[in-house]
């Protein structure tokens, strides 16, 4: 028997197996179990992962809005004590009694219980190369142990989305100019390589450029929240899924994408009737600034411009009445502090009027976090790049969230995947 | 009514240039046609883009359509015809051109293809976009010959010498002819010293029998190039594992001092410092060294830290003579400044305690005198005698840190009593020194250590302190048998799953025996002391164990089985961290 033979022989039915779990309390199904989100939770991330797998199981569940920093009541079982236990998320068993009176604490104050019924399905709009930074809300997913699928410009195109709920953009560059740092990485293997997988794309898929080609898949993302899909973007994907969207008929790509030079009436051009959340916007056209327009108030990549960071503070909204933005702002925090991304923040001035401001900093002419919906569906956007990692600079390590289980800011992302789980309700407002 | 393709492509068509938007017709017809290229329908796809042709004759994504459908359908020579229409309308357009370049090499028409390159280069006289087009159609068709004729015909009528200089070297090289690409790098180097990192990309995977005629068109061309040439031979001599000829082939080309020299060394030193070979470091050595020659007069700090680093890679390279050297013009210079005097003196006497010559860096540690701080002379004297303790002369290493009452000499004190087995002592001076002395790692290793004899009640315990000693030297094949004698003599409650565990851990490091010693150790100690600290310790590195086996499953089995059983451990952070890991949920650090 070699080593490898060896040891797994002896790891696989070893003497290890006849120390039986004694740290679980099973066989106490039956009642049901708290999972506070307040400070007594170990592990706020897993806890949303947690639930989530539960709501795929059958498990009835809710989601306690305002209660004690959004906290989930779920049927006890021995699947989900061992599946919390493995996790480190915090449990509490509640008897009748104790639930009567949480009950009762929820319907004497500005909290409000909303049944989650079906896991959504999650796809996450990824390009099939390995950009030098990471994606915040995949690393979130894979954290918390939500499962998706990742999609991209062919499966968009093609039509793939109706088979998802729920859509993340990973940080895109919608205008179809790889991020504008085309120029300030030329030579850079990976710039390459995004460009040759992307110029492959929109000439496998029948377009003359890489812009028109993300103009159209802008196009199919906003078809499909309009036909109840769930969006949530963060980063650069905010706030050029727009532009692009607003510039179907106008040339705001740099020569170097498009062929042909910006077109120096495109802000005049830029059509605000067909985007999510903003208007009025004017392009940045120095193909060597990696900004895009002036909806982002930070502006972190154009000298002179940037803005230093702050703190954003989230909404109270009524429970009872806006289930909807306090869904998307449950937090054991209120005050998060800000992180740099390429689109860091959104300029009120640049906002729609419909649009839902979930968060912002007081006194600042930015808001960071916001909501709205299209047709049949809603969308959130959320600026910055990496909430554990303000200033997240191209080629820096990933972030390991097993060291930042409690991160408010990466909670707003996953309130965001829970929250089509939701049963849905005629909204009051 | 559900029409066919082909008249819904027509009405497409009718409805969009009726709507007359071009750019919607572009994506519209782009979607459709790419849907049924998809589904294989090519002479679908093919009728769909003509018919958006009939209605646009120039456009581009119909033509490029047409260029991916009709090949599989036989029928390319459909579309020259198409394509000198367009370029007809859109004379100039890059994309229609180099289409219709494409189009006429694809079907074995180079001269048809070189008299549109001809055309459109005439079109705009300075941009270099049609002959480049026409070279990498030949290229994609394997004409590499033909390409690289265009590229010299284009060449010799720009009348540049150093135009397509990359383009060149890259299909010289790809044709076998090393020599010819080293020449066109040296060219392009002339006109972008900057390409130099491609340059050496390329050149490196050159065959190992067509090195030295690269080498020699690169040495040799120096005249023309510049020191350039020689730089790109000495980086390939680095990639190709020969540091002492690369320092030889660069040093006559930085014995002046400019930016450009210190640029080249410097970059020179980081190439051999990554390499991480013995000649490697010294080549690094024999760069830095010229560095701090040349910057003496200019800047005397700068040269004085330059040479430190120097001394640093001498010694990495094994070249104490050398080192000494640099670290010894350090220390008596009088105008550097005092840190790199005391960094040479102090990376001196390291050196020789690395060596083995104790005595001599006791002697040069005291005519250091007042040269290093107290920090300083404490760490070195640390040093001194853990290099006393390496070869078993706990005398000598006790003598060696004399009074010093610093905590940091109490701990050292402390292992020595451990090593010669007088346990009592060694918990007294090990828990005196607590937390404070050390790095992190110190005073972890000194807590884990008081953990274990803790455990054991007996004050004298020679047995474990060999055991320990000959850990500490280094020779754990050694320790393993004697750790297991030891715990074999000790009671089940009084520290012996603890000694096991330590065992194990150390086994675990040595070798495929090793690993089936530390996972036979895991068992035992999980099956005789279940309820003890050490048995969850142990699991977790079982599953460390199986995780280098790649038996991922068990390695979940085991971790999941940890946290359940022991959720109190103080291992079980580690163990969920470990468990995310094996199921891929947090990046692999």
């Amino acid at each position: 028997m070699n080593r490898r033979q060896f040891v797994r022989a002896l790891g696989g039915a070893g003497a290890w197996a006849l120390v039986q779990p004694r740290g679980l309390v099973l066989g106490a199904g039956g009642g049901s179990l708290l999972i506070p989100m307040d400070d007594q939770q170990t592990d706020h991330l897993k806890a949303y992962g947690l639930v989530y797998r539960g709501v795929q199981s059958g498990l009835a569940s809710e989601w306690f809005l305002n209660y004690r920093g959004g906290s989930f009541l779920i049927d006890d079982t021995d699947a989900i004590r061992r599946d919390a236990a493995l996790a480190g998320v915090a449990l509490q068993s509640v008897g009748p009694d104790a639930l009567a009176a949480i009950r009762g604490e929820i319907a004497a104050t500005n909290a409000d219980s909303v049944p989650l019924e079906k896991a959504p399905r999650v796809a996450v709009y990824v390009p099939p190369n390995q950009p030098p930074w990471d994606d915040a809300v995949t690393m979130a997913l894979q954290y918390a142990g939500i499962p998706f699928e990742k999609v991209w410009d062919v499966e968009v195109i093609g039509g793939a989305l109706a088979h998802y709920d729920w859509l993340h953009l990973h940080h895109e560059d919608f205008t179809g100019q790889y991020s504008k740092f085309y120029l300030l990485y030329a030579g850079a293997p990976w710039l390459a390589d995004m460009v040759r997988v992307n110029t492959e794309a929109a000439r496998r898929l029948g377009f003359r450029t890489v812009p028109d080609l993300k103009k159209a898949v802008a196009r199919a993302i906003r078809e499909f929240v309009r036909g109840g899909g769930f969006l949530f973007a963060m980063c650069a994907a905010t706030e050029t899924i727009d532009l692009a969207l607003a510039a179907e008929h106008v040339d705001i790509a740099a020569s170097y994408a498009s062929g042909t030079p910006i077109d120096p009436g495109a802000d005049a051009k830029l059509d605000w009737s067909q985007t999510f959340a903003f208007t009025g916007a004017h392009i940045e056209p120095n193909p060597l600034i990696a900004s895009f327009s002036d909806i982002d108030g930070h502006q972190v990549n154009a000298p002179g411009r940037r803005q230093p960071l702050g703190a954003f503070t989230l909404f109270n909204f009524s429970a009872k009445i806006d289930p909807v933005p306090s869904m998307l702002v449950q937090n054991h925090r209120q005050v998060i502090p800000d992180f740099y991304g390429l689109t860091t923040s959104f300029l009120r001035t640049r906002l729609k009027p419909s649009v839902t401001v979930l968060g912002d900093e007081e006194g600042a002419p930015w808001v960071k976090y916001i909501h709205g919906d299209l047709g049949q569906g809603t969308w959130t956007f959320f600026g910055g790049h990496d909430p554990e990692d303000a200033q997240h600079q191209v080629g820096d390590p990933p972030t390991d969230l097993s060291l930042h289980p409690h991160s408010p800011g990466y909670r707003l992302m996953l309130n965001n995947v829970l929250f089509p789980a939701a049963k849905k309700r005629e909204l009051k407002t | 009514m559900r029409l066919p393709p082909a008249s819904r492509a027509t009405l497409l068509v009718v409805a969009l240039c009726s709507s007359g938007g071009a750019l919607l017709g572009q994506v519209a017809g782009g979607t459709e046609g790419s849907e049924l290229e998809r589904s294989g329908r090519f002479a679908q796809a093919a009728d769909f883009y003509l018919a958006i042709l009939r209605a646009d004759p120039a456009n581009p994504t119909a033509l490029l359509g047409l260029e991916r459908v009709l090949p599989p359908l036989n029928r390319l020579p459909e579309l020259p015809p198409l394509a000198e229409r367009a370029v007809a309308l859109r004379p100039g357009d890059p994309d229609l051109e180099g289409l219709l370049v494409r189009v006429w090499v694809t079907l074995n028409f180079a001269d048809s293809a070189r008299g549109v390159a001809e055309r459109w280069s005439r079109r705009d006289p300075g941009d270099p976009a049609p002959y480049r087009e026409l070279a990498l159609a030949l290229e994609d068709q394997g004409a590499f010959e033909a390409a690289r004729a265009a590229l010299v015909t284009a060449r010799a009528s720009a009348a540049q010498p150093d135009a397509f200089a990359v383009e060149l070297g890259q299909l010289d090289a790809r044709a076998g002819d090393w020599e010819g690409a080293a020449r066109d790098w040296v060219r392009a180097l002339r006109a972008r010293p900057g390409l130099i990192a491609n340059a050496t990309g390329l050149l490196a995977t050159a065959p190992v029998v067509r090195r030295p005629a690269v080498l020699s068109v690169l040495i040799e061309t120096e005249g023309a190039a510049g020191p350039a040439a020689r730089r790109l031979a000495a980086d390939l001599l680095l990639t190709w594992g020969d540091p002492s000829r690369a320092w030889t082939v660069i040093e006559p080309t930085v014995r002046a001092m400019s930016d450009e020299t210190t640029d080249a060394l410097r970059h020179f030193a980081d190439v051999a410092g990554a390499a991480g070979t013995a000649s490697a470091w010294r080549a690094r050595g024999l760069a830095l060294s010229r560095e701090a020659d040349l910057a003496d007069l200019a800047s005397p700090a700068v040269s004085a830290r330059t040479r430190a680093d120097a001394g640093r890679a001498f010694l990495e390279a094994g070249d104490l003579v050398a080192a000494r050297g640099e670290f010894e013009r350090v220390e008596a210079d009088s105008a550097a400044p005092l840190e790199a005097q005391q960094l040479a003196a102090a990376t001196l006497i390291s050196a020789l305690v690395a060596d083995g010559r104790l005595d001599s860096a006791r002697t040069r540690l005291e005519h250091a005198g007042q040269l290093l701080t107290t920090d300083q002379r404490t760490a070195l004297q640390l040093e001194i005698a853990q290099g006393w303790i390496r070869v078993g002369a706990l005398d000598r290493a006790d003598s060696a840190l004399g009074d010093d009452s610093s905590l940091s000499v109490v701990a050292e004190h402390g292992w020595i009593a451990l090593y010669r087995g007088d346990l009592a002592r060694a918990r007294a001076l090990l828990g005196a020194a607590g937390p404070y002395a050390g790095d992190r790692r110190d005073v972890t290793g000194r807590a884990a250590m008081l953990a274990l004899i803790d455990q054991i009640s007996d004050d004298e315990l020679p047995a474990l302190g060999q055991a320990l000693l000959a850990l500490m030297k280094g020779d754990s094949a050694r320790a393993v048998p004697a750790l297991r004698a030891v715990a074999g003599r000790l009671p089940p409650a009084a520290g012996r799953a603890d000694v096991l565990l330590l065992a194990a851990r150390v086994a675990a490091h040595l070798g495929e025996d090793g690993e089936r010693t530390a996972a036979t150790l895991c068992a035992d100690i999980m099956q005789a002391a279940p309820a003890g600290a050490a048995a969850p310790a142990a699991e977790l590195l079982w599953a460390e164990l199986l995780e280098r086996e790649g038996a991922t499953a068990l390695v979940v089995e085991h971790l999941e089985h940890l946290i359940l059983t022991y959720p109190e451990s103080a291992v079980v952070p580690e163990a969920r961290r470990a468990l995310e890991r094996a199921r891929g949920a947090i990046p692999r650090s």
